[in-house]
């Protein structure tokens, strides 16, 4: 459909007026919300995905197109629950206690809300109760830790033992990434995961989401 | 006992080791100059090293190594074994530079010792506190790095036993240094010091313990301004701006005139200090080693066949390495103006998506597409931090008076280069103003007329961090300024 196709070329260029005056056109001529979401908005976000892991564009082109797609996405939300459209899963995202860097964090956040998962951010600075206490209350799949220090990074390992302590270790799967951090140092502290760019961290959740569906 | 063989042109060191030690714990502290600039990670691969011998099988991160190279992190020793050490030229270390004028009126002592501990390089310049005269200088590179090259990895060491052998290292080597000096000069003693650095160094000068640097809300439990014995620290402004931006500013002497003025101090982190109307607003952001050639997959140090140069010419690139050698990799100002050149021959958009994998500057000399993205954060970190001090002001570049460039990458720094690839403002390429070393020139001032000192605490007092981390309006520059517009 043409107009699908148009949404998804606004969002890639990051024009969210745009996509927001198409979403509102789409609606109008009847297109379901379900195929505006899949067709037009996460079909023109998955472009941009591809195109961040082969290096074409870069994280400014990343933000405008996420920014452009939940403009869209808001538009869309109450006629997605209407519709009884469930997102593909749910995660939890922060950076861990100590670290405020919290770019690379976003990126994961909008690569995964671009699969169509619903991302609940706990922002930065994000200790282990709270990330645990957030996956139990809102009932997130997968708990997303990042750390850009060497010296905070430790903290991924208190985030899986206390995942542990509240027994949910075996209802959640614990992604890890960040700069410092290596596929060793998460086999080392038992996380479940690492992914060393935002768009494989993104097909990786889906990947867990699908499987524990 | 099994012995590890160091082999460095025509020396041969060896050294006995017990247990299984990796082979970066059996060289640290010896003087080898191998860097582990990701703290001995094994992530960033510059500790590779070419060895033989009873060595622990490949490890992942060794995948993609020549044969007969091995990471000194994450190679283990099982028995005896050989490693061979480049004796690569020593970095050419920053260590003069532009000071204010001061009236002879000494701190006490006949001779005194200015030093400046940089996470890189240290620099030690003597004086006569009598006369003001310079008796010598010597520059050497930080022996800390053995360690750690970075500020975290050096913090991280620190916390887990190894602040002794820090601090020890460093102040063996100052001392080694001022000792050299002295003797050159013939005289018996420098009686009096003013050691100058970033906050962490300072802390692990002193050995303090930096946990309170290491992690946010990142407050120092210490700004210094203290003497201990015949050693005076100065003031530090805030955990990320240190003793030596306070001398820098000291030195350019920016707070004395009715102007506006912005000092840049572009290393690993960038240091920006904002004066106007009274007011000093200051702020580190984390550039990463991009231009000190870290990261960069052919990126070096200043060493003969670093093209340090680039240019265009008729729509062809040029370039000139180091001592006129057959071009080798790329140094920080070679990096800078590569970039800049690129632009210039649409080999690169306004976005950074470059045209192929590798950009050829110089015969088998290049920079990749993922090089061009790490240039990207590194300039777009340093122009957002000197943005968002301007939005804090409400002021433009236009607004800016000059503009202060300290420390040894500024001083190779092509401006117009600087300002093609949106490092710093096209504004201020003519206002520019390189002063050089000035955490070492400040700490010479305080030397020479103690009057600097409170100087000095007025600057630090004066000074509002306006912290980068998790800032909103940061954010949003950084992202506008990742771009080459």
């Amino acid at each position: 459909m043409q107009i699908l196709s148009d949404i998804s070329s606004a969002l890639q260029r990051g024009k969210a007026k745009e996509v927001v005056a198409l979403v509102e056109q789409a609606i109008a001529e009847q297109v379901p919300a379900k195929e505006i979401l899949e067709q037009g908005l996460l079909h023109g976000m998955n472009i941009i995905g591809e195109k961040f892991k082969n290096n074409e564009v870069f994280v400014p082109e990343v933000l405008v197109a996420a920014r452009a797609m939940n403009k869209g996405t808001a538009v869309l939300k109450p006629l997605l629950s209407a519709e009884g459209v469930k997102a593909n899963g749910r995660v939890c995202i922060g950076t861990v206690k100590g670290d405020l860097h919290d770019i690379g964090k976003n990126l994961v956040k909008m690569m995964m809300e671009g699969k169509g998962l619903e991302v609940v951010d706990l922002g930065t600075d994000v200790s282990p109760e709270m990330f645990v206490q957030a996956a139990k209350e809102q009932n997130c799949q997968i708990i997303c830790c990042s750390a850009l220090l060497t010296t905070t990074m430790s903290v991924m390992g208190d985030v899986v033992k206390e995942a542990e302590k509240q027994g949910i270790r075996n209802q959640v799967k614990i992604m890890v990434g960040g700069a410092p951090v290596t596929e060793g140092f998460a086999a080392q502290i038992g996380a479940d995961k690492y992914t060393s760019d935002a768009a494989s961290a993104a097909d990786a959740a889906v990947a867990f989401c699908a499987e524990m569906a | 006992m099994p012995r590890l063989t160091v082999i460095m042109g025509e020396r041969r060191t060896e050294i006995p080791f017990e247990g299984n030690p990796t082979v970066r714990q059996v060289l640290m502290g010896k003087q080898v100059p191998v860097h582990h600039p990701c703290g001995g990670h094994g992530v960033c691969k510059k500790c590779a090293l070419r060895m033989e011998g009873q060595l622990s099988p490949r490890s992942d991160a060794e995948k993609n190594l020549p044969a007969e190279m091995r990471l000194s992190c994450t190679t283990v020793l099982l028995g005896d074994a050989c490693v061979w050490v480049n004796q690569d030229a020593m970095t050419a270390i920053q260590h003069d530079g532009i000071m204010q004028d001061v009236t002879l009126n000494p701190m006490d002592g006949h001779v005194g010792a200015a030093v400046d501990v940089g996470t890189t390089t240290v620099a030690v310049r003597l004086l006569d506190l009598h006369t003001g005269e310079v008796l010598g200088v010597e520059t050497r590179e930080n022996p800390q790095r053995a360690i750690a090259s970075d500020v975290i990895g050096r913090m991280e060491a620190a916390m887990q036993n190894e602040g002794e052998a820090l601090r020890r290292s460093i102040c063996g080597a100052v001392e080694e240094m001022i000792g050299n000096l002295c003797k050159k000069a013939g005289v018996r003693e420098a009686d009096m010091r003013v050691v100058t650095g970033n906050t962490t160094m300072l802390y692990l000068y002193t050995g303090k313990d930096p946990a309170c640097l290491s992690c946010a809300p990142f407050e120092a439990d210490c700004l210094f301004d203290l003497k201990e014995g015949d050693t005076y620290f100065p003031p530090c402004m805030s955990a990320f701006v240190g003793a030596d931006i306070t001398c820098a500013v000291l030195a350019s002497g920016m707070m004395d005139a009715q102007q506006t003025a912005l000092l840049v101090d572009v290393g690993t982190n960038g240091e920006i200090a904002l004066w106007r109307d009274g007011q000093m607003l200051v702020s580190a952001t984390a550039a990463g080693p991009a231009f000190e050639g870290g990261g960069i997959q052919m990126g070096c140090g200043s060493i003969p066949g670093a093209v340090d140069k680039v240019w265009v010419e008729d729509g062809k690139i040029r370039y000139t390495a180091i001592g006129g050698a057959e071009p080798v990799g790329l140094c920080g100002s070679g990096i800078i103006d590569a970039a800049a050149a690129l632009l210039d021959t649409e080999m690169i958009d306004e976005t950074g998506a470059a045209e192929e994998d590798e950009l050829l500057i110089a015969p088998s000399v290049f920079l990749t597409d993922r090089d061009i993205r790490s240039i990207q954060l590194a300039k777009g970190a340093i122009a957002a931090g000197i943005k968002t001090l301007m939005d804090e002001q409400g002021i433009t570049a236009d607004d800016i008076d000059v503009m202060y460039l300290a420390g040894g990458f500024g001083s190779h720094l092509n401006l117009a280069s600087a300002a093609r690839i949106g490092l710093i403002p096209q504004a201020l390429v003519d206002k520019t103003a390189v002063i050089g070393n000035g955490a070492l020139s400040g700490a010479h001032m305080m030397l020479l007329n103690k009057e600097c000192m409170e100087k000095a605490r007025s600057i630090a007092a004066k000074a509002r961090t306006v912290n980068l981390g998790g800032n909103p309006t940061f954010t949003e520059n950084f992202m506008e300024c990742m771009m080459f517009e």
